[in-house]
């Protein structure tokens, strides 16, 4: 299975003491790995999700409990799911994206301006639209790695420069037009199997690159070496600065296709409409980095945030009808997982809760929930 | 003075003479955290005027037993505890037991951005005008008054972080000391000189026993021997969780207390064979500019053990760095690894050269404490460990790992526990591991055994050892006399950026370096 024939004998201590890897599959240590992935420290939103869906399913019993409401919570909440998976990449590293949402709404209005004003082809117009999104993704990267601001803050600032490039193009009003709702284009986010719309393959595509990446690449292995602790890491010859300023990159690009695929989905260029969904992404950003891998941001850890906090607003929305529920729900939400998760999120230092020394024994029973750091299965 | 405690002979009633009553007494002190027995039946009795070391192997329970003390964990129910015959309960998690015990704790626990006076104020607060806004002049004149003492010429008013470390480590003990009637009051001290170099190491002994002179308890947590020897009246052993024996440095030798320390009869005089017949260099270093560094330039030969010394600040510190490519300011000189090329590499760009370095701040820049010890032990070799796709192997991942945590001596409840559950020597062993696992011609160690307790420093030691007679060449950087002396066949001596000196095989011994270094031949 080893296709690159590196160096086997050199890598591994040399001595018959060699140790075999312990054997993966005594019945018991199947169990315990069992016990461990499907118990609540792992994947505790998966309960609270269940527990969500019967409570409602009990409150709307005409409404919820129906495919239509699993059709609209996954339809309605791919972008969300997008943007949340943007700010998973720059977190890992601890850098904060907070200009994902402005990314959104300049390829959204762009993508409705070059098809609408300057009547380009739905190819051409993404096509530059994306192209803005990566300049995002560079000036962000120059401005923090390169130019060592913060990256919270950085990004805040960035963030008021597309808006302000935004009010240009837009004049702040919507941009509408017949070529938006035209097949080519209105089919990226429209075109549906059974109901589920294209952007929920999108939102499952981009979580197994991320996943992939991050979990069995050596370029995630440093990006969380990065994000942990970045003076061990650049000792190492992990190159922090290079990988800091690609999540960048990667967050904008993949952000910016958000607001794209918006675009196709309502048919109009919305100079706000990223600005929802900067608390969401966040927010499920957080709840993911308590599931699974607890303590790492993570792709499917936030999908299924995503779709936890997706199913809490949809049914709230159904059994009642406070507009002011969703945010409620939100708020509730993150500050729960947070709380739960204690201080082992990886937060930023000016963030993090002064944690108390762990004791050896207990941070001992502590890692066997998560044994080896790899064997997680999901 | 108390050969052994016996609640007997210590418990102090009215009709004892007062100068016989331990000031602080430690009974039955047990302490569980899951599983694990941290502490089993303690007991620890302190004198007045007496400096009292408390001592054992890293997670023997010292720093659990200080904790308790300090009121951050609480005991099971059965200790007993006094101070000056007057009973308080360990029961419970409070923010401080005791007013007249006082902690100075390894850390020191100051805030580098602020001044002496800020930091004093923090843990006793500010005087105030009837306004409530802070009455500076009064907080000067306080604090200079409690810094005074101890004569440092230590500024109230500049940043810590602007002070030497023997400047911070007095005004953390000014801070635990504020407002303290130290007769009857006992100081407690964490490793206090971990964080000192040598020639300051002599200054706060005189400090802690002008404080014992005084008449207060001191307790002093080290697992340094010379120090143990050096400062302390008595000493207590601990070991596994259980007191091990309580003793007057009197009757102990080094032997015998390295003994009780570590279980079993011990080498405790570890030096080296003396230098290796003369080998090929394996490292040429010529004309290096870093910091504090005015051209240094050395050879280092194969199977070499090279040590590298001086005082805070001459720039011996900074040696490893520059050489390893890893000096964040600008570096200047050449480089060479003759026996994996032949040409000189400008040392800005000696990061290519693939030098592994075991740095000094085990916790900033060694290890990644949110990572596993296998994840640890496998970062700087993942590009080896590529499969298909840019995948990465785990199960040749997990093999490595283990073979190192094997090799090494690493102990650890597997390669997949949290690094940060291993005591600080076993960390030590994962980050060497690290090293050595690349298969460098050279090993550049900068504080190898910095908080790592005596057995896990004889194992390192061996460690080093072995790679040396393999023929790596090995580079300690080191304010640590004891490294220097158990290891290196050659030392290099660093005074304001230059070598002044340097000394090699049965020339090297703790005076011939404390001179060089201070510049008092």
């Amino acid at each position: 299975m080893t296709s690159t024939p590196t160096r086997p004998a050199e890598l591994r201590p040399s001595g018959p003491d060699q140790p075999a890897v312990p054997p993966a599959s005594t019945l018991g240590a199947l169990g315990r790995r069992a016990t461990a992935a499907l118990s609540f420290r792992t994947i505790g939103a998966v309960y609270v999700w269940l527990l969500i869906a019967v409570l409602f399913s009990v409150w709307a019993p005409d409404t919820f409990p129906t495919a239509t409401t699993v059709k609209q919570v996954l339809n309605g909440n791919a972008v969300a799911g997008l943007v949340a998976l943007s700010v998973v990449l720059p977190l890992a590293a601890r850098v904060f994206d907070l200009s994902v949402a402005y990314t959104m709404s300049l390829t959204s209005v762009l993508t409705a301006h070059f098809l609408v004003s300057s009547g380009l082809g739905p190819a051409t117009a993404i096509a530059l639209a994306m192209g803005a999104a990566l300049l995002v993704g560079v000036v962000n990267g120059l401005v923090v790695v390169v130019l060592r601001v913060d990256s919270f803050i950085a990004t805040l600032a960035t963030g008021a420069l597309i808006q302000s490039l935004i009010t240009m193009v837009t004049n702040d009003t919507s941009i509408t037009g017949v070529q938006l709702l035209a097949k080519p284009f209105s089919s990226i986010a429209q075109l549906d199997a059974g109901g589920v719309t294209l952007p929920v393959l999108y939102l499952l595509l981009a979580a197994t690159a991320i996943w992939f990446l991050l979990e069995h690449t050596a370029s995630g292995r440093r990006l969380y070496a990065t994000g942990f602790n970045a003076d061990a890491a650049r000792l190492q010859g992990v190159r922090t600065d290079r990988l800091r300023f690609l999540t960048l990159v990667a967050s904008a690009l993949l952000s910016g296709f958000a607001g794209v695929v918006f675009a196709a989905s309502v048919g109009s260029g919305s100079p706000s409409a990223g600005t929802p969904y900067l608390l969401s992404a966040y927010a499920a950003a957080f709840v993911g980095a308590t599931q699974l891998r607890a303590g790492r941001f993570n792709a499917w850890g936030t999908v299924i945030a995503v779709l936890l906090l997706g199913t809490g607003i949809t049914g709230l929305g159904l059994a009642t009808s406070a507009q002011w529920a969703a945010s409620l729900f939100t708020g509730s939400v993150l500050i729960v997982a947070l709380v739960l998760t204690g201080g082992r999120i990886a937060l930023p230092a000016v963030l993090r809760r002064r944690r108390p020394p762990q004791h050896a024994a207990s941070a001992a029973a502590d890692g066997s929930g998560t044994v080896s750091g790899e064997e997680v299965p999901r | 003075m108390h050969a052994d405690t016996s609640p007997e002979t210590t418990r102090g009633t009215a009709g004892t003479d007062e100068r016989d009553r331990p000031v602080l007494r430690v009974s039955g002190l047990s302490k569980r955290f899951g599983g694990t027995q941290a502490l089993n039946d303690v007991d620890l009795d302190i004198a007045p005027g007496e400096i009292h070391a408390l001592t054992g192997p890293n997670g023997s329970g010292k720093s659990t037993l200080i904790k308790i003390l300090a009121g951050y964990h609480h005991a099971e129910p059965g200790a007993v505890a006094e101070l000056d015959g007057e009973a308080f309960d360990l029961g419970q998690v409070t923010g401080s037991r005791h007013d007249r015990l006082r902690f100075v704790h390894q850390e020191l626990g100051l805030v580098g951005e602020l001044s002496a006076t800020d930091n004093l104020a923090l843990s006793r607060g500010f005087a105030r005008t009837a306004f409530g806004n802070i009455r500076w002049s009064e907080m000067e004149r306080r604090t200079t008054a409690l810094v005074e003492r101890f004569g440092l010429g230590i500024d109230v008013r500049r940043p810590l972080s602007t002070a030497t470390p023997v400047q911070r480590a007095v005004v953390a003990i000014a801070a635990a000391l504020q407002g303290w009637e130290g007769r009857r009051g006992v100081l407690v001290l964490d490793e206090p000189t971990a964080v000192l170099p040598p020639g300051e190491v002599a200054r706060l002994f005189d400090i802690v026993r002008e404080i014992r002179d005084a008449g207060a308890g001191v307790l002093y947590v080290s697992h340094r021997m010379d120090e143990i020897f050096a400062l302390a009246d008595r000493v207590t052993v601990i070991r596994g969780g259980r007191r091990i024996a309580t003793r007057p440095v009197a009757e102990l030798t080094p032997r015998s207390l390295a003994e009780l320390m570590a279980g079993e009869e011990m080498e405790t005089g570890h030096r080296p064979r003396l230098a290796p017949a003369p080998a090929e260099p394996v490292l040429e270093v010529r004309d290096l500019w870093a910091g504090p560094l005015r051209g240094v330039g050395f050879d280092l030969a194969r199977g070499e053990r090279l040590g590298i010394t001086g005082l805070v600040g001459s720039g011996h510190e900074v040696v490893p760095y520059a050489v390893c490519g890893a000096y964040p300011g600008p570096v200047r000189g050449r480089v060479r690894l003759p026996g994996r090329s032949e040409r000189w590499v400008d040392a800005k760009d000696a990061g290519g050269s693939g030098i592994p370095l075991v740095p000094a701040d085990r916790a900033g820049e060694g290890v990644i404490g949110d990572f596993s010890v296998g994840e640890n032990l496998t970062l700087p070799l993942l590009d080896r460990l590529r499969a298909r796709a840019g995948r990465l192997d785990r199960r040749r991942e997990s093999a490595l790992a283990e073979g190192w945590i094997q090799k090494v001596g690493v102990r650890t409840a597997g390669r997949g526990a949290r690094i940060t559950t291993l005591s600080g020597g076993n960390q030590q062993k994962v980050v060497m591991a690290r090293c050595l696992a690349q298969q460098p011609p050279v090993l550049v160690l900068c504080e190898p055994t910095a908080g790592v307790d005596i057995a896990t420093r004889l194992q390192l030691y061996d460690l080093i050892e072995r790679q040396a007679d393999d023929g790596m060449g090995v580079i300690v950087s080191s304010s640590d006399t004891e490294d220097l002396l158990a290891l290196c066949t050659r030392v290099l001596v660093v005074r304001d950026g230059r070598i002044v000196r340097e000394i090699s095989g049965r020339d090297i011994t703790e005076r011939a370096l404390l001179h060089a270094m201070e510049g008092t031949e």
